[in-house]
């Protein structure tokens, strides 16, 4: 190790050092590289939990009166033999029901799930000739989790008891458009709530009184509301008349007053043998209910509500649009609490990733810390500050990158980085430790400050880009683990790497750059450190 | 205390005694602490609970039952959430499934569409502000409301949010064979067996209950001659007792067009009771107008007889079979399998011969039918098998490559041994670390996937203590020319350092993961992986190092 010719590095280590150690660009670099972070943390979207790519589609076909053997034999049996024939199908489950089959194809976890849905849409729709005679259409319903699970659920409920049921149904429902046409909102929905109906119930007894059979009833009912489009005439002056015909049924009324026969001359009224009213389907046996804390504490009692559910677009930010429902459902509040509706935000998973997010940023920012204090304590404050810098800078490139590639921000990936701190600031701490104890030795005292910077970072180059490839290593085969959990931890083989590829290079780079600045040239009494 | 440390190697280093000693100490560690899986001391598990601000209970009644019986369930069970103080809010969803979850999502919950299902959501207080966490609200919750809402044979579920990917549930036996009623019948049991095994909760067959039912029977002889026909029979009882929509109306106002739906009365179409005589005695009733305009009652071209629901046939892979499902309570599922799966072998074993297929699974031949029937378990037992398979190929790939790269850099299989022995030995303080764990928190602390994830990163980082230490004792052997035990023991001593802060940093930075559900194996396994990887590579491979010819081997 010569005092006067300049050192010649022999690893990317010193040569790195050796290029930006007197660059001016070496500040502008580390500030770009901050911002470029921070932006990415912004920008990025939110979630709690990472995206997965499940794919599945199912296939219904109704065959009205064949009982569950039947349908098992004539559909659901030669249908699981066709989607056998498509390639990337994990498994197929299968209902045989009276009435209906219900055949379910689910991907291996990680098909595309375009071509998936594809896939068993173009296998049914090819074999249509192996459907029995009198089955339906097959129903084809793809599964989409970005767009099946909500990320926003509210519920509206009536304050007074005597609304009819059927007018809270109404109002979710133009607020449910109003919803839908927000930014990157995919699905609104309606559970519960009931519709408006004519209901006519015929009273059994009546009926046989006045000889009359259902069929009568239906035959009249369905007469009186046929529709037809308006009719185009020409007068004589070849000038054209519209004539609209006008719907005969207005109000429940027209309906009951529907002749359905008549009985030794005198006509017999619908509204004679039944009752006819304007309520909500009463055939629909679903319904939901609420109950909440009032002011007091307690609960109120089980009351009807309508839920409305909005789920987002994949790879959208849920805390943007959880938002933006909000703030939409703010400019209806006057207006519904008037007529007496309230509502209550019953699940709101983009507060839940934000405050996911924000927990663990906040954890990661207290791990920095307790780092940098440790370092202080051991290496000196100065040096602590260096490699203090190099974590969020290190990080500031993890998050640019998984941004590019776009992932989003979510447990895992902050998981991820939380797992990965504890190694990136492993290459910093290296490099600032054989500084440190270089700069500390005698022989220092007569070396160049840049010389002893680039020399020191080269001599431990080595074995720490070998160490650093080991760790990647180690993570490579892990983003090869298929299954849910594979999925689900893909983040981890995703990000792990780059940040320690980061580390190395900001480690090479920055360390050497920032001791030159920041170190001062111990006199002999601090040798033994 | 560097001086002091570099002394203490070099004459550890130069006693043979010592280095035996200690060699054999860290193969009984390594034994002794892998012994703890197989004997228990360190449960296993994917996933731990996680206290989330939100779950579920699923109600299911026997199939047939109506929605009023359903709704006397589901009141029950909003009568006790709302004692509970933690419950911000519940909604019940009658005849359908909730809005959907992820746990939904496997469970079938959007296709839920009948009168014997409901699903109740109970929206607790932000788990910041909230003492007892939901794993344990659930827990506690399951026992009360299952024992008080024991009504109209309801099974009362409670699905909590998965902490990592969704399963149907934790424990699925998948009952296969050719024949349903044996199916049927093996299913029965099987749920018997689990009802007694410790750790199982909420277990249920996926099956549809045969109940009893009427069917209506329409002759075609007698239909032609009264003037009738058949499509007009079917329709017309359709519409008299389920109704129907027969038109609509257009509405500017309204969102849909309003139906116009007509049934009779149900105050008039009621049957008395549940018979054939009531049902009979309705019909009578009910008259057809034939082509000729004469009335005809409905029960003179049909007959009416009693007869047993068909119950839905359900098939996995072209194969018939049925799901018996079971959640644990609070445990990991693996232990409950087993000991039901020793019960299934001790006592079926007078109806069917039992052998073993696979890992764990079954396979039974009815000993009076000679039939076949298969028991395959799957549910969260399968993923975590699998994972487990896959994350244990990940490491020995990881162990392969890590090899492979130091034959590269130091041309010499002996140093790669030493470092991927040295690195192995980091199990020690995971498996221990989990140990340690459980014994003072609360609860149990699983071994689980991502404690593995953790070792698996572990192996890179003890991989680099060893090569730093390898690679200064190269340097001070070539280049200083220092004595094999010398240049080991000063390099060590240096080495210290770094290797300390390091691994301080690490043990710092996972602290915090160790307090999170999901990720706590993984926190957990760094901590102490990370402190049996020092020790390891302060200690051990230094005794490694010096028992090969060095000199030899930095030559090649």
């Amino acid at each position: 190790m010569s005092d006067n010719k300049p050192y010649v590095p022999t690893d990317y280590a010193g040569r790195l050092a050796k290029t930006f150690i007197r660059s001016p660009l070496t500040p502008l670099l580390g500030i770009f590289l901050l911002i470029l972070g921070y932006l990415s943390l912004q920008i990025m979207p939110r979630e709690e939990n990472p995206q997965m790519v499940v794919s599945g589609s199912t296939v219904i076909v109704a065959l009205p009166g064949a009982n569950a053997k039947e349908v098992e034999k004539i559909i659901v049996q030669p249908l699981e033999r066709k989607l056998k024939e498509v390639k990337g199908i994990e498994h197929i489950y299968s209902m045989a029901m009276d009435n209906v089959a219900v055949v379910n194809a689910a991907f291996f976890i990680g098909e595309e799930k375009e071509d998936s849905n594809l896939k068993v849409y173009d296998k049914v729709l090819q074999n249509m000739d192996i459907l029995p005679k009198g089955a339906m259409q097959p129903i084809i319903k793809p599964l989409d989790i970005d767009v099946d699970i909500p990320i926003v659920s509210v519920a509206f409920y009536a304050n007074k008891k005597d609304m009819p049921a059927s007018e809270l149904y109404d109002k979710v429902k133009a607020i449910q458009h109003h919803i839908n046409g927000l930014d990157n909102v995919a699905v609104t929905d309606v559970k519960g709530g009931h519709k408006h109906q004519f209901n006519i119930k015929v009273d059994l007894f009546k009926l046989s009184g006045y000889n009359l059979s259902m069929g009568q009833i239906l035959k009249a009912v369905q007469a009186l509301s046929y529709s037809v489009p308006t009719i185009k005439n020409e007068t004589k002056d070849n000038e054209i008349v519209m004539l609209g015909i006008k719907n005969a049924i207005d109000k429940a009324e027209d309906i009951g007053n529907i002749i359905v026969s008549s009985y030794m001359g005198s006509p017999i009224y619908l509204k004679q043998v039944a009752e006819v009213t304007k309520s909500y389907d009463i055939q629909n046996f679903k319904s939901a209910q609420i109950s909440l804390r009032n002011k007091d504490g307690k609960f109120t009692p089980l009351q009807e509500q309508v839920t409305l559910t909005v789920s987002k677009l994949q790879g959208t930010n849920a805390v943007l649009i959880s938002d933006a429902v909000k703030e939409e459902l703010e400019k209806y509040k006057e207006e519904i609490n008037k007529v007496g509706i309230s509502y209550v935000i019953t699940r709101n998973d983009g507060h839940r990733a934000d405050e996911a997010v924000n927990e663990l940023v906040y954890h990661l920012v207290l791990s920095i810390v307790i780092i940098a204090i440790l370092l202080v304590f051991v290496l000196g404050w100065r040096e602590s500050l260096i490699v203090t810098f190099t974590v969020p800078a290190i990080l500031a490139v993890t998050l640019f990158v998984a941004y590019i590639t776009g992932q989003t921000v979510n447990r895992i990936t902050l998981f991820a980085f939380l797992l990965s701190l504890g190694l990136l600031v492993d290459a910093a701490i290296i490099v600032i430790e054989n500084i440190h104890r270089h700069f500390h030795s005698k022989e220092a005292q007569t070396m160049n400050t840049d010389e002893l910077m680039i020399m020191a970072t080269d001599e431990v180059g080595p074995p720490t880009n070998i160490a650093t490839l080991a760790i990647i290593l180690t993570m490579v085969p892990m983003a090869f683990v298929g299954q849910m959990m594979g999925q689900f931890m893909k983040p981890i083989p995703a990000n792990v790497p780059v940040a320690l590829v980061a580390s190395l290079f900001i480690a090479y780079i920055f360390t050497p750059y920032l001791a030159t600045r920041l170190l001062k040239k111990p006199h002999h009494k601090e040798e033994e450190h | 205390m560097f001086k002091k440390f570099e002394n203490a190697v070099y004459n550890g280093l130069n006693s043979k005694g010592k280095k035996t000693f200690i060699l054999l100490g860290t193969l009984l560690g390594f034994i002794l602490s892998l012994m703890m899986i197989p004997s228990e001391l360190v449960l296993a598990k994917m996933l731990p609970g996680k206290n989330s601000d939100t779950f579920n209970i699923y109600i299911d009644l026997p199939t047939g039952s109506s929605i009023a019986q359903t709704q006397v369930v589901s009141n029950c069970v909003v009568n006790y959430v709302q004692q509970e103080k933690d419950v911000r809010d519940t909604e019940v969803f009658l005849g359908m499934g909730s809005p959907l979850d992820f746990a939904g999502l496997i469970k079938g919950s959007q296709f839920k569409n009948s009168e014997n299902v409901a699903e109740i959501v109970l929206n607790l207080s932000p788990k910041h502000h909230r003492k007892e966490p939901s794993y344990l609200m659930v827990q506690r919750m399951r026992n009360v409301i299952q024992k008080g809402c024991d009504i109209n044979g309801a099974k009362i579920s409670f699905v909590e949010p998965p902490a990592g990917p969704p399963v149907m549930a934790a424990i699925v036996a998948e009952v296969y064979g050719n024949n349903a009623e044996g199916i049927r019948h093996l299913a029965k049991k099987i749920e018997n067996v689990f009802s007694h095994t410790k750790g199982l909760v909420d277990i249920d067959i996926m099956q549809d209950d045969i109940y009893d039912k009427f069917e209506v029977k329409v002759d075609s002889i007698k239909i032609a001659r009264s003037g009738l026909n058949v499509k007009q029979v079917n329709d017309i009882l359709y519409l008299a007792f389920e109704g129907m929509e027969i038109a609509v109306k257009n509405s500017p106002i309204y969102d849909d067009q309003i139906p116009i739906f007509l049934t009779l009365s149900s105050k008039t179409k009621d049957f008395t009771n549940k018979s054939k005589m009531a049902i009979q005695s309705k019909m009578a009733s009910l008259k057809l107008m034939n082509t000729r305009g004469m009335m005809v009652p409905i029960t003179e071209v049909v007959s009416i007889s009693a007869v047993k629901s068909n119950p839905m046939i359900m098939a996995k892979n072209l194969h018939q079979m049925v799901n018996v499902m079971a959640e644990t309570d609070m445990v990991s599922q693996v232990y409950p399998l087993m000991d039901a799966r020793n019960e299934i072998i001790n006592t079926f074993s007078d109806a069917y011969e039992i052998s073993k297929i696979g890992l764990f699974n079954l396979e039974l031949k009815d000993k009076k039918t000679a039939k076949v029937y298969q028991l395959i378990w799957d549910g969260e037992m399968e993923v975590t098998l699998d994972t487990f398979v896959e994350l244990g190929a990940a490491f020995i790939a990881a162990l392969v490559l890590i090899f492979l790269l130091m034959v590269v850099y130091y041309k010499s299989f002996k140093l790669s041994g030493i470092i991927l022995i040295g690195s192995f030995l980091s199990i020690i303080g995971v498996i221990v670390g989990h140990f340690i764990m459980d014994v003072f928190i609360e609860g149990t602390f699983f071994l689980t996937a991502t404690s593995l994830i953790g070792f698996i990163a572990l192996i890179g980082i003890s991989s680099r203590n060893s090569l730093l230490l390898i690679d200064f004792t190269k340097s001070l052997m070539i280049e200083k020319g220092m004595g094999q035990k010398a240049a080991i023991a000063f390099a060590t001593a240096t080495r210290a350092k770094p290797i300390f802060l390091t691994a301080v940093a690490i043990i710092l930075a996972s602290t915090l993961l160790a307090s999170d559900a999901v990720f706590g194996g993984l926190g957990v396994s760094l901590i102490f992986g990370t402190i049996a990887a020092v020790v390891a590579s302060l200690i051990v491979v230094p005794i490694l190092m010096d028992n090969s010819n060095l000199q030899e081997e930095f030559n090649k």
